[in-house]
């Protein structure tokens, strides 16, 4: 039993509608998760609830072991930043920092000094393939390359899970298929879980396995 | 078909897209409420110019029809305008401004307020000055409301009406005039020639807000219209659509500003100079001003909205794609130089006009505003550089990035701080002429009558049962009223010995210094106002381009708070984003209002103006601290959103 990050039971609602209807998800480290479902299925409500971006209403939340849906929001804050790592659609860097910047801030802001820091950081370069573009400035990179700059991001201060919000969506095909390629293989190297949410199968297709969320259910198993 | 669209967008702007409307709103309508401010206390400086103007009587050339004298009279410490008239020949010339006819030899008409005194004190500390009351003048004589005037009617021949030997602080020399029309006091030109320097220093950080609040939230409204340019608009319709939009809430905002300046009117007409406070309907610029700043403003609005959009319009995904940013060129920098440079040999020379001095002000100032972006630029990349941690990292990028809006938000107070500098500097410190002695009264008499004048004086003051001690001192008589003496007494011995030399007045040596201290008074008065005024708009722009900044980053902010980032971080580097330019910068403008203000002073900085100057100092960082505290529970609301996506 290695799981890293366990919700049994969740349940959220706003208002009258239920976003999540008692969802049961275990990731185990190594392990990349894919969650699928149309728009509205609720799929990014559980993305945020496991994150601890949101409090669900009932159920519970375990990282390692250490329940972190009761603790405070600057608990959480500080768990997301040294125990998760997030790669989103677009719009997660920092337009004015440059690429190796945008990469070293998580290590900055938990105290690391800057230069050791951007050097952790440029390290991540070379496997990403972004070699000569660590001064670069986001408004500089294709779709792709700011995409793997957001994966060293959230790689970087070695997170035991990253959580990956439709990380293709604003790419092509082909960018799409590297990047996930990517984003797995890197994750699996460091040795921590993924999820990634996505209503792409082709995405979907580079995890272990698959959940489906339909009505705030889980609707699909797992898949080899 | 634009406008209907434009009007959509704006209403379907949601909470958030409505919030930087009610901003750019609220900039436009206090800029409007201050414009007509600085414009109307122009206006309302010449209105008091042209009422006083009959009382600086203008040399007939030919065909003198009266003579006239004007001097200033004391009672209980406030200054009497006194303006003795003679007709001259056999018709009786037209009378002055507020007098149904013109005065006969012997009769006084007095103004409302000094009538009023006349009765409330006793006749030998008054009245009796005055013996034959006529009648009341009207406003139109007047000043300023509660002004204290006496116009005196005398025969031609009188003594009065006599060239006198040299008072020149009190009384002037009898004028032969044509008619009353008069013209313009060098005092009132003065005060004019103030009001514009006070009305240039209060108009250059308007336009300033005024333009940054154009381009309030003009991420959001650069990214609509880029996906507009996107989907096949021309340029010519984002153009309309974006005037359209700025220019529909300007005129809103201006007229939001104009009845706020309406219902804040009489209270600005409580503010005293030269002595009274003002008429209230000196304080309101003419229909026509009114109307040109309605128009004025919207339209620098639209233009500045204009200018703001040029990327978008030039490149569709120059937004979109957040390119980096081209440097600001040096030569903001040499153009700053050059004015600084041509300052002092323009503002120096003999003879050289108000209008030029404010010309070469504006100017200065607006040089700072040039170089503004550049300095912040610079301290921008010298900070990023210099950062060990997240916090001035990430301000000194942001500044690198966007060196325009970082230098908005601070332009308002780093610009009060050019205001402060000059005005800090040219501050006068009133005379200081140790404590007063025990009260005396001085009058200058003609040669050779020095004795004879004494004599009277001292019969005079005896009658009035004042005890005084009458010496005469070369061509002075001087009557010492020993340290017992209280106001009533001096105002009794004033009366009794008034007309005593024909058109002079007794005066204390306090009466002499009266009019000087009134002007240094005046202008400090003015001082606070033009500071109080940069500082309303500096805090307010201040705050309101927080507020933007937020709204326009909020995506960003959202993102690094769900990563992690401390709210406390991204609120310290937000500050830091302000304090480190505004430091630099509120200086430099400091250093830059002092050097204009050189060429005007002979004396160090007095007391009240260093003063003046930690006040802005200190009151400007608290009030930039405080405008980005306001702006808090809006970063705390955008970065609550757990799925922040661009609009």
């Amino acid at each position: 039993m290695n799981d890293v990050l366990v919700g049994r039971a969740l349940v959220k609602r706003f208002g009258q509608t239920v976003a999540l209807g008692g969802v049961d998800i275990a990731v185990r480290a190594g392990e990349a998760v894919a969650i699928m479902g149309p728009s509205g299925s609720g799929k990014s409500t559980l993305l945020h609830c496991l994150a601890g971006i949101m409090k669900p209403d009932a159920g519970e939340v375990h990282l390692l072991g250490q329940r972190i849906d009761t603790m405070g929001e600057r608990k959480r804050s500080e768990l997301r930043r040294t125990r998760f790592g997030f790669v989103f659609q677009f719009g997660q860097l920092l337009p004015e920092l440059p690429a190796e910047e945008n990469v070293a801030l998580p290590l900055m802001l938990g105290g690391v000094p800057r230069s050791q820091a951007v050097r952790q950081a440029r390290e991540w370069f070379g496997p990403l393939g972004l070699q000569t573009m660590e001064t670069r400035r986001p408004g500089e990179l294709s779709g792709g390359q700011a995409q793997r700059v957001a994966i060293a991001r959230a790689l970087v201060s070695k997170p035991a899970v990253v959580f990956a919000d439709e990380p293709t969506g604003a790419l092509d095909q082909r960018t799409g298929h590297d990047t996930m390629r990517l984003l797995v293989e890197a994750t699996k190297h460091n040795g921590a879980g993924l999820i990634v949410v996505t209503h792409d199968p082709n995405v979907a297709g580079w995890c272990d396995r698959t959940v489906e969320v339909r009505d705030g259910l889980l609707a699909g198993g797992v898949r080899a | 078909m634009n406008l209907a669209l434009t009007w959509r967008l704006l209403k379907g702007g949601g909470r958030r897209g409505m919030l930087g409307t009610w901003l750019t709103f609220g900039a436009v309508a206090v800029s409007t409420a201050l414009l007509l401010f600085a414009v109307a206390a122009n206006f309302a400086f010449e209105a008091r110019a042209d009422r006083g103007a009959w009382r600086n009587p203008v040399p007939a050339s030919s065909g003198a029809a009266a003579v006239e004298k004007s001097r200033y009279d004391f009672v209980r410490d406030q200054v009497i305008t006194v303006v003795d008239l003679a007709a001259l020949g056999e018709e009786t010339p037209a009378p002055p401004p507020g007098l149904p006819r013109f005065p006969r030899p012997g009769e006084a008409w007095l103004s409302p307020a000094l009538a009023e005194l006349a009765r409330e004190l006793p006749a030998d500390q008054l009245a009796a000055r005055y013996p034959r009351q006529a009648g009341v003048l009207g406003d139109e004589a007047l000043v300023y409301p509660g002004e204290l005037v006496a116009v005196v009617g005398h025969a031609p021949d009188a003594p009065e009406l006599q060239a006198p030997p040299g008072d020149p602080i009190v009384g002037r020399t009898p004028v032969k005039v044509a008619d009353l029309e008069g013209q313009a006091s060098d005092d009132a030109e003065v005060y004019g020639a103030l009001a514009v320097i006070a009305g240039v220093l209060m108009v250059v950080p308007l336009l300033v807000f005024g333009g940054a609040a154009a381009r309030l939230t003009v991420a959001r409204r650069d990214q609509r219209l880029a996906a507009l340019r996107l989907v096949g608009a021309t340029p010519g319709q984002v153009v309309t659509m974006t005037v359209a939009e700025a220019m529909l809430v300007a005129l809103a905002g201006a007229l939001a500003g104009t009845v706020a300046y309406t219902l804040a009117a009489p209270l600005l007409a409580g503010i005293e100079m030269q002595g009274g406070p003002w008429f209230t309907s000196d304080v309101f610029p003419h229909p026509l001003v009114m109307l040109a700043v309605l128009a004025g403003v919207p339209l620098v609005v639209g233009l500045s909205a204009v200018a703001g959009l040029r990327r978008v319009v030039v490149s569709p995904l120059g937004v979109a794609k957040r390119e980096t940013p081209p440097g600001m060129r040096f030569v903001r920098v040499l153009v700053l130089l050059a004015v600084l440079a041509a300052y002092p040999v323009v503002t120096r020379g003999e003879g050289v006009g108000a209008g030029i001095i404010a010309a070469a002000l504006a100017l200065a100032f607006l040089g700072v505003n040039l170089v503004g972006p550049w300095v912040v630029g610079l301290i921008g990349r010298i900070t990023a550089r210099l950062a060990r941690g997240p916090v001035r990292l990430l301000a000194g990028r942001r500044l690198v990035d966007d060196p325009r809006s970082a230098w908005r938000t601070v332009s308002g107070v780093a610009l009060t701080g050019f205001v402060a500098g000059f005005v800090g500097l040219l501050s006068p410190a009133a005379f200081d002429e140790g404590p007063a002695g025990p009260p005396e009264l001085r009058v200058v008499t003609p040669a050779g009558q020095v004795e004879q004048v004494a004599g009277q004086a001292r019969e005079r003051l005896r009658e009035a049962g004042v005890t005084a001690t009458v010496e005469a001192d070369k061509s002075v008589v001087v009557a010492a009223l020993g340290s017992s003496a209280d106001v009533a007494t001096v105002d009794r011995a004033r009366t009794a010995l008034a007309g005593i030399v024909p058109g002079h007045t007794p005066t204390t040596q306090d009466d002499d210094l009266r009019l000087s201290d009134q002007l240094f008074a005046d202008i400090r008065v003015g001082t606070v106002v033009v500071l109080a005024v940069s500082f309303l708009v500096a805090v307010a722009s201040s705050g309101i381009t927080a507020m933007s900044s937020v709204l326009d980053r909020r995506q960003t902010y959202g993102l690094l708070r769900l990563a992690g980032t401390p709210l406390a971080v991204l609120d310290r580097a937000r500050r830091a984003e302000t304090l480190i330019p505004l430091t630099v910068m509120g200086g430099g403008a400091i250093l830059v209002g002092v050097f204009c203000a050189l060429p005007f002073i002979s004396v160090g900085m007095s007391s009240a103006g260093a003063i003046t100057l930690g006040v802005c100092v200190v009151a400007g960082f608290a009030g930039v601290i405080g405008a980005g505290a306001l702006s808090r529970p809006l970063l705390r609301a955008v970065t609550a959103d757990p799925a922040p996506r661009p609009d």
